[in-house]
């Protein structure tokens, strides 16, 4: 009793946790700080006269800028339109019932736990004959398949949780289904689907494999930028650590900013 | 009124089928389409490096890939990185959780700090990993040797680089397991436990004996998800090591992506991707049936 209810133990134990968790981070921002000597030093240095020397350099560089808006139209296209093909879908299981809807449901869910190399190599082969390597279309539909059974798995929990009588209240007014759904359900639904956009946009931001490998000079992402850094340049950790930072800036203060969204958005399929 | 009610029928059906269409037809052309063609490749010598020609040859390609030597070995490396890594996830975030449970409403910054590894862009994650596994310059090996332990080669050497992407692994989803475990004790109504502290049984006791079992239906939905993704582990190890140093940390997934996508020998590596597709989809389907998980039968 005494042991595991000692309040200061438990915080001890919490606090070096979470200083696990966010030392990578804080490493990569202190590296950027240092001069490209103090980076390499032995032993590294945390205590030192800060530059931002490095920041002022690479935020002269315009591929980063480029990196940014690939990503930005690649994740909110896919984050969009997963949600308004998935949004549906999800409905549908959540609230009838018909023939052979376990087997949609694990079909659906199947494609999730597909390796994404079994995906990649007929994706890659059929972009090829289409036309669709390097372009943001294609990024965005590839997105998409991987997505869009996590949307319908968080949202068909969402729809299910929703109370029925506003509906059916609507529907003895002389709604039909399509009227329900589009005028009551979706409105009512709307902090689940924020919250799972929120969710599936920083999915698309982050994946690296697709975006590498389907992607080239024209769709360029973050996570491929970033790599194509850490490829040329092993040297410069100064340097590097300040492009990486500078390219993770905006996902921390967006996970910052939605934290509330994305807990509930990776934990939600959880709890049925 | 048999009419009446079947014009109601109709309207529902017409509704299901509307609403389901976009769905099934994205995934039917991007998922059945890009399938289908894996399994036609596989039984071919298809090679992006002369895409004018295409021969049939059976079942060579997997009666290659399952007498090769690189197969079984990424198979046995693949294994050892998923168990190994969601063991000691699960381990630690069950154990991270039930502490956490008390404390929560002190410190809610301290589930912002916790969502951070899994939310922030693998590979940046992965590039401080790098800098810090360093062997001579790195931040670990510095920290360690003020701890009293010796320095570690970690990615660089065969016997390490295993255990250093587990690691990283560990870093990043141990708090997935941490906050869907946290959020399955904050569901649960907490009358079990103080009956049973009231019974006399210490907390250790009430823990294992009481609230994990009820936690059971979480935990397992966290670890399928946490199997399912530790297997397709593709970033992190990519980037570390690219599968190196030799084959030390080949995994599956790695294999293919090099007989694919480097070598360009789709009929190979679609072989090797059928496979494993295969393997994950009997592997789900008896997870999900042995737990009665997911069951949307009505």
């Amino acid at each position: 009793m005494k042991v595991f209810t000692s309040v200061w133990l438990r915080r001890l134990i919490l606090y070096v946790f979470a200083v696990w968790c966010i030392f990578p981070l804080y490493w990569i921002f202190l590296t950027a700080l240092k001069t490209p000597i103090q980076a390499m030093a032995r032993p590294p240095l945390f205590l030192f006269e800060p530059t931002f020397a490095n920041f002022a350099k690479v935020v002269g560089n315009p591929d980063i800028w480029a990196y940014f808006a690939s990503s930005t139209i690649v994740a909110a296209g896919s984050s969009l339109l997963t949600l308004a093909l998935g949004a549906p879908a999800a409905y549908i299981l959540a609230r009838y019932s018909f023939r052979g809807r376990g087997d949609f449901g694990f079909w659906l869910l199947s494609s999730r736990m597909t390796p994404p190399v079994a995906m990649l190599i007929p994706f890659f082969v059929l972009y090829y004959q289409l036309g669709l390597l390097d372009t943001h279309l294609g990024l965005i539909l590839a997105h998409v398949t991987l997505n869009l059974s996590i949307v319908v798995w968080l949202l068909r929990g969402f729809f299910s949780e929703l109370p029925r009588e506003i509906e059916e209240a609507a529907s003895l007014d002389g709604d039909n289904h399509f009227q329900v759904f589009a005028r009551i359900t979706l409105p009512l639904a709307m902090p689940g689907l924020i919250s799972v956009g929120i969710l599936i946009f920083l999915l698309s931001w982050n994946e690296f494999l697709f975006a590498l490998v389907l992607g080239d000079s024209a769709v360029r992402t973050v996570p491929v930028g970033l790599y194509g850094f850490i490829g040329y340049q092993t040297i410069a950790w100064a340097e590097l650590s300040a492009s990486a930072s500078l390219l993770i800036i905006p996902v921390i203060l967006f996970i910052l900013v939605f934290q509330r969204h994305l807990i509930r958005g990776l934990t939600m399929g959880a709890y049925r | 009124m048999p009419l009446r009610q079947t014009t109601i029928q109709r309207a529902e059906r017409s509704f299901i089928l509307w609403m389901l269409a976009p769905a099934t037809i994205l995934m039917l052309s991007l998922t059945l389409v890009p399938f289908l063609v894996s399994v036609y490749l596989s039984f071919t010598d298809y090679s992006l490096t002369a895409p004018e020609t295409i021969n049939w040859v059976g079942l060579k390609n997997y009666s290659d890939l399952l007498s090769s030597a690189d197969f079984w070995d990424a198979a046995r490396i693949t294994t050892i990185f998923t168990i190994v890594a969601v063991g000691i996830e699960t381990v630690l975030g069950v154990g991270i959780a039930a502490l956490l449970h008390h404390e929560v409403r002190q410190a809610p910054w301290l589930r912002v700090i916790y969502l951070l590894p899994m939310a922030i862009t693998p590979i940046a994650a992965t590039f401080t990993f790098r800098l810090m596994f360093n062997p001579t310059q790195g931040v670990l090996n510095h920290l360690l040797g003020l701890a009293g332990v010796s320095p570690s080669a970690w990615t660089a050497a065969p016997e390490t680089a295993l255990l250093s992407l587990i690691l990283v692994d560990v870093w990043q989803w141990t708090p997935f397991i941490l906050l869907i475990v946290m959020g399955g004790m904050a569901a649960l109504p907490p009358e079990p436990e103080e009956a049973s502290q009231m019974d006399g049984a210490g907390p250790f006791r009430t823990f294992f004996l009481v609230t994990l079992p009820r936690l059971k239906p979480y935990l397992a939905l966290a670890l399928l998800f946490r199997l399912i993704d530790a297997f397709k582990t593709f970033d992190i190890i990519f980037v570390l090591t690219g599968g190196g140093p030799g084959v030390a940390t080949r995994t599956l997934n790695l294999l293919a992506y090099k007989y694919g996508i480097e070598f360009l020998s789709m009929g190979y590596a679609s072989a090797l991707a059928i496979v494993m597709l295969v393997f994950t989809l009997v592997a789900g389907q008896v997870f999900l049936r042995r737990l009665g998980l997911f069951d949307l039968k009505d």
